[in-house]
């Protein structure tokens, strides 16, 4: 194998015969400009065949170590590294990027940006080509890598065509023609629905099963990937290595730990953490939800009479309106109402006649596979695309007639990528801007925009420019910027992507307890969890039509309806849909219908609602 | 052996990452250039003489590179390489392209290189802006058959024809703080 | 121009048609001396003649798609009808031959002389761009490019950049896109006019390259971590070869266009 690039040789420690295919000592990673390393001292190593699974809260530097793992930190990024970094026995600060390559297969997050030719044939062999490699052996090795991911068949088309989930498994075909036995994922299935989600876990799991490489693994949807995992390695806040050991001894033992530092954890295991606390005998702590659901089966409920599991649906709140099944209950107007909905993307009809309503203090999901016409349809009722007259009205007027100034007041809209909708030059003036367009006052502008900026976490960085936050930040701070002129419709598009638990959780419970105060909101996200935990109702999107639409309990209560939707049931209801022996659980699907034991999660969000943002009077 | 292996120091200057950065400043400016190409009929047909204001546009990709890079070579390159890419797209005008890449990035780079990719100051852009202006001036003045054209348009064409570049040049020298301040470029920054 | 369904990574299986099967170089060496020259040529004659040959060449050697043959039958004839007539307008009149007023408005007459002086530009700007459809219509981006690694000896690491930056050009209109609509609904420098519109687009163009430019250096680390540039050459799987027949095609072209030149003689310079 990689006859060309023999060059570099092998350092082995005397009588070690084989070294360990990874050894990461005491990693310390300083961007340049950055004042502290992210991370600090990371630790850990891999073993030939071994999945290993990385954590830690957002901004502990997990991206940034996977960059050192074959050598582009330091030699292609502007970064220091201090401690060590050995490849099958290579200090990667002394050997190339190419000579990595052969021993590293790297796959990242955004499938767009991993692509360089025209076909799949050529994109994957384009790797052993720069090797230099023979033409058969190139042509063995890509037909080999094409084969194990399912695209053999497709070799000759542009790989545009491809859904998202094929994309990345096209990148991780890539990276397999390399012949590396070491595959490193940076959260391989961010942007995906959840039919990707499985394709791309089930080209892995052939891959773990065949046992031939090694993967290391950073992830934030732990459903997926922590059935495939052999081992876990924490990180902390500043990026040292907090634990490391197997999913046993880790995600079981020490679940606890885990959730207070911020980090995702699989879905039951949440559920069980919450259970547990309730009193019920959940010991080791299951990790996917068959395990809960067969743990649960085996295990007797708590005698203790203080513990009671709330029933499924909504707890009631002071919401005006709560739930699709109440519509017709209501006799006021809906808020927005869609009408016969087509919209236009250059010559294409991307929506083909959508009927909707939504009434006030609703909070609404939008699901679906990629590519559906979620965005479209939010933006269209957002008013963001150029949609025909007389199809669209919110509170009563035209989307398509009014203008923008009075649109943004009415509702406020986070876009899926939020450095798109940055415009001012600091932290401080993009929170301004809505306000400023609306002639509030200069005290009051700033004592909203210094409230926004503390309830988000963004304190210190007022006079940041705005593409110099972090991913998180960024998020909070577009979310921010929609909500602190108090419109009473709020439109987000996947607003938790790419965030931790912490700030996801935080999140949610602000927008949970702007909707409780009458504000309407409308997401689209490829969370399932997140949308049965806090949705009344969910509105399926395919092909640019609407598929159902019904009070979210329904909606994923059909398990072929979704599967042809593209979309799967979420966590939870897969565990406890089949329950048997404690029908009290049976209709449980969401975590908040389950004991808190820790009242000060969910309950008293960190962040205030939002009474000080609503504008104390339109001009 | 072990030294054959090692691309990263043969190459220095021009890395994969700053080939691609100048790549996507080519495109980026592209799509620029490309409404500039969609409006040259019509602008030529119109008002012939003010042709070299619209032509200026295409002194962006080297402009932006070297603000933002600080390198050499990396104008002539984000030059072709919009070139290259703008004649997949539209080919008819491939050889036009090509031949405004090599006579811009040129110009700018050798304006860099006389200061030994040293000086970055406003004024080493401003002096091949006006380069270009007056060359570009010349070029087109007998592709087009300028001087059957009044004089006072010969006169107003040839000083727009300086014009153009030199305000063009102005824009991407603002381009490129901006983006300095953004923190794309921070990570070349004084070298 | 239908950028968004163009695919500059198309191969077009055209058998029996021979621009297809010529080396990219060639196709764009061959009309290259007379592209040249008819910059500075002022008859009619001479472009004309041009134009006949490159259409004859493109309509026997290139598969007559909707494209071609809106182009070809459109899009130049129009084009060089315009941009003549606007020539003509424009002429200084006593730079002519007066004889013959083609139209009179007012006290301005537009004459003869203007006429044919306007009518030779714009067919001499058809006749360039016609030659260099040749190459134009019937080559793809990557032959194109392999064709300037492998003959040319362009270094591949440039090559291959621009390969992968063709797949940036869609990727940054569809930014484009979004980032309009983003500052549009959020009521940035709303207002009509030019000033607003210039307002607008500055505001446009700071995240379109800070985005355009994370995206190349993510690209840039996708493809090192593939071994880009590991050695100073790479396995090529699809030669793009020099053949006799492009010496032929290339010799044939340059004759014909000496020939017509020489018995057109079109200086008077
Ligand atoms: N190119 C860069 N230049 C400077 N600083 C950076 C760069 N990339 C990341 N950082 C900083 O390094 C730290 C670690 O970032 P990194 O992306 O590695 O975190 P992460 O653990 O992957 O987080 P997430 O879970 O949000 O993806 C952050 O503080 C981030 O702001
Ligand atoms: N600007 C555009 N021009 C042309 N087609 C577009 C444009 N934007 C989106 N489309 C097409 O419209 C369809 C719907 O896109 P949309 O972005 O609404 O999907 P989505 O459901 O949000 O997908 P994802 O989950 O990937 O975000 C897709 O097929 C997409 O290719
Ligand atoms: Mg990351
Ligand atoms: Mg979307």
């Amino acid at each position: 194998m990689a006859s060309t690039v023999s060059g570099a040789a092998t350092v082995r420690q005397p009588g070690d015969t084989a070294p360990l295919l990874l050894a990461v000592r005491g990693v310390g990673i300083s961007h340049e400009g950055a004042a502290t390393p992210t991370p600090a001292a990371a630790s850990f190593s891999v073993a030939r065949g071994e999945v290993v699974l990385l954590l830690g809260p957002s901004g502990a530097g997990k991206s940034t170590l996977a960059l050192a793992l074959n050598g582009l930190i330091p030699h292609a990024v502007p970064a220091s590294l201090s401690g060590t970094v050995l490849v099958d026995g290579l200090d990667t600060q002394h050997t190339p990027v190419a000579t990595l390559s052969t021993r590293v297969g790297m796959v990242f997050q955004d499938p767009d940006a991993q692509l360089v030719t025209g076909t799949l044939l050529d994109e994957v062999a384009f790797g052993p080509e720069n090797l230099r490699m023979p033409v058969d052996e190139v042509l063995s090795r890509s037909e080999d890598a094409l084969r194990r991911v399912g695209l053999w068949d497709r070799r000759s088309e542009n790989p545009d065509r491809l859904s998202g989930g094929g994309r990345q498994r096209l990148a991780i075909a890539c990276a397999l023609a390399m012949g590396s036995p070491l595959l490193v994922l940076d959260e391989p299935t961010a942007n995906l629905d959840p039919q990707g989600i499985e394709e791309v876990y089930a080209a892995l799991e052939e891959l773990v099963a065949a046992g031939d490489r090694a993967i290391v693994l950073i992830e934030h949807n732990l459903d997926a990937a922590a059935r495939i995992t052999d081992r876990v390695v924490v990180l902390d806040h500043d990026g040292r290595t907090h634990a490391d050991g197997t999913v046993d001894e880790v995600l079981r033992g020490r679940a606890e730990e885990l959730h207070a530092m911020g980090v995702w954890l699989p879905v039951a295991t949440l559920a069980a953490l919450r259970l547990r606390a309730a009193g019920w005998a959940l010991d080791p702590l299951p990790i996917d939800p068959d395990e809960l659901r067969s743990a649960l089966e085996a295990a007797g409920a708590p005698s203790s009479a203080t513990v009671s599991v709330r029933k499924a649906g909504r707890i009631e709140t002071s919401a005006p309106a709560a739930g699709a099944d109440s519509r017709s209950s209501l006799l006021s107007e809906p808020l927005i109402r869609v009408r016969g909905l087509r919209t236009h993307r250059g010559r294409a009809e991307i929506l083909h006649g959508v009927d909707l309503d939504v009434h006030a203090g609703e909070f609404v999901a939008i699901v679906g596979a990629n590519g559906a016409g979620k965005t479209t349809l939010l933006q269209s009722i957002a008013g963001v695309v150029p949609i025909p007259r007389g199809q669209v009205t919110v509170a009563g007027t035209d989307i398509a007639r009014t203008d923008l100034r009075t649109l943004s007041r009415r509702i406020g809209f986070v876009f899926q990528n939020p450095e798109h909708q940055f415009i001012a030059h600091t932290v401080f003036d993009e929170l301004a801007h809505g306000l400023r367009q609306q002639h509030v006052p200069d005290e009051a502008v700033r004592a909203r925009a210094t409230d926004v900026l503390r309830r988000f976490g963004l304190d210190g960085k007022a006079d940041v420019h705005p593409f110099l936050l972090s991913g998180g930040q960024k998020r909070r701070l577009s979310v921010g910027t929609a909500l602190v002129t108090g419109a009473p419709v709020l439109a987000l598009d996947e607003p938790t992507f790419g965030q931790d638990r912490a700030r996801a959780d935080e999140l949610l419970s602000l927008l949970d307890s702007l909707r409780r105060e009458g504000t309407t909101v409308l997401v689209v996200t490829h969370d399932m969890q997140l949308v049965t935990e806090y949705a009344d109702r969910t509105i399926v999107v395919g092909d640019g039509r609407i598929l159902r639409d019904a009070a979210t309990h329904d909606v994923f209560a059909d398990d072929a309806f979704l599967r042809t939707a593209g979309l799967r049931q979420p966590p939870l209801r897969r565990a406890f849909s089949g329950m048997t022996r404690h029908p009290q659980l049976a209709g449980v699907t969401r975590l908040a219908d389950l004991p808190n034991p820790d009242p000060t999660a969910t309950a008293a969000p960190t962040v205030t609602p939002a009474p000080t943002v609503t504008p104390e009077a339109a001009p | 052996m072990r030294r054959y292996a090692g691309p990263v120091a043969r190459n220095p200057i021009l890395t994969t990452r700053v080939l691609l950065v100048c790549a996507a400043i080519g495109v980026a400016t592209g799509i620029v250039g490309g409404i500039a190409g969609l409006l040259t009929p019509v602008v030529l047909a119109a008002i012939p003489f003010a042709y070299g204001l619209l032509l200026g546009a295409h002194v962006l990709p080297g402009i932006i590179a070297q603000e933002v890079l600080r390198l050499p070579l990396v104008a002539v390159l984000s030059h072709v390489m919009a070139a290259i890419v703008a004649s997949a797209f539209n080919p008819a005008w491939a050889g036009r392209f090509i031949g405004t890449a090599l006579l811009f990035g040129g110009i700018q780079e050798g304006v860099a290189a006389l200061t030994r990719y040293r000086s970055w100051g406003a004024w080493r852009f401003f002096i091949s802006a006006v380069v270009i202006g007056v060359l570009v001036a010349v070029v087109v003045f007998f592709a087009a058959h300028m001087s059957v054209l009044p004089l006072w348009a010969q006169i107003a064409y040839l000083a727009l024809s300086v014009l153009g570049p030199v305000a063009w040049t102005a824009v991407g020298l603002g381009i490129g703080a901006s983006l300095r301040r953004a923190g794309v470029a921070r990570t070349t920054g004084g070298r | 121009m239908t950028t968004a369904t163009f695919d500059p990574y198309a191969r077009v299986e055209a058998p029996g048609r021979f621009l297809y099967a010529l080396n990219p170089l060639a196709k764009l060496l061959a009309p290259l001396p007379a592209m040249l020259l008819l910059v500075f040529v002022r008859d009619l004659a001479t472009p004309l003649a041009f134009l006949v040959i490159a259409y004859l060449v493109l309509l026997a050697g290139a598969r007559l798609t909707a494209r071609i043959a809106l182009v070809l039958a459109v899009a130049i004839p129009g084009a060089a009808l315009v941009l003549g007539l606007g020539m003509s307008v424009w002429t200084d009149a006593s730079r002519v031959d007066t004889s013959v007023t083609v139209l009179q408005i007012g006290g301005w007459s537009l004459y003869g002389g203007a006429l044919a002086v306007g009518m030779a530009t714009g067919v001499r700007l058809a006749a360039i761009v016609s030659l260099a459809l040749l190459a134009g219509l019937t080559t793809n981006g990557p032959d194109l490019v392999r064709a300037t690694v492998q003959q040319l000896r362009v270094p591949y690491r440039i090559g291959y950049t621009a390969l992968a930056a063709f797949r940036f050009v869609p990727r940054f209109g569809y930014e484009l896109d979004v980032i309009r609509q983003a500052h549009r609904v959020r009521g940035a420098h709303g207002g009509r006019g030019p000033f607003a519109a210039l307002a607008r687009w500055w505001g446009y163009i700071v995240p379109l390259l800070a985005g355009a430019i994370r995206h190349a250096e993510r690209v840039a680390l996708a493809m090192d971590a593939r071994a880009f540039g590991a050695h100073p050459d790479r396995t090529e799987r699809h030669l793009v070869p020099w053949r006799v027949r492009d010496t032929v095609f290339v010799a044939l072209f340059w004759i014909l266009s000496a020939g017509i030149l020489v018995a057109l003689f079109p200086w008077t310079l």
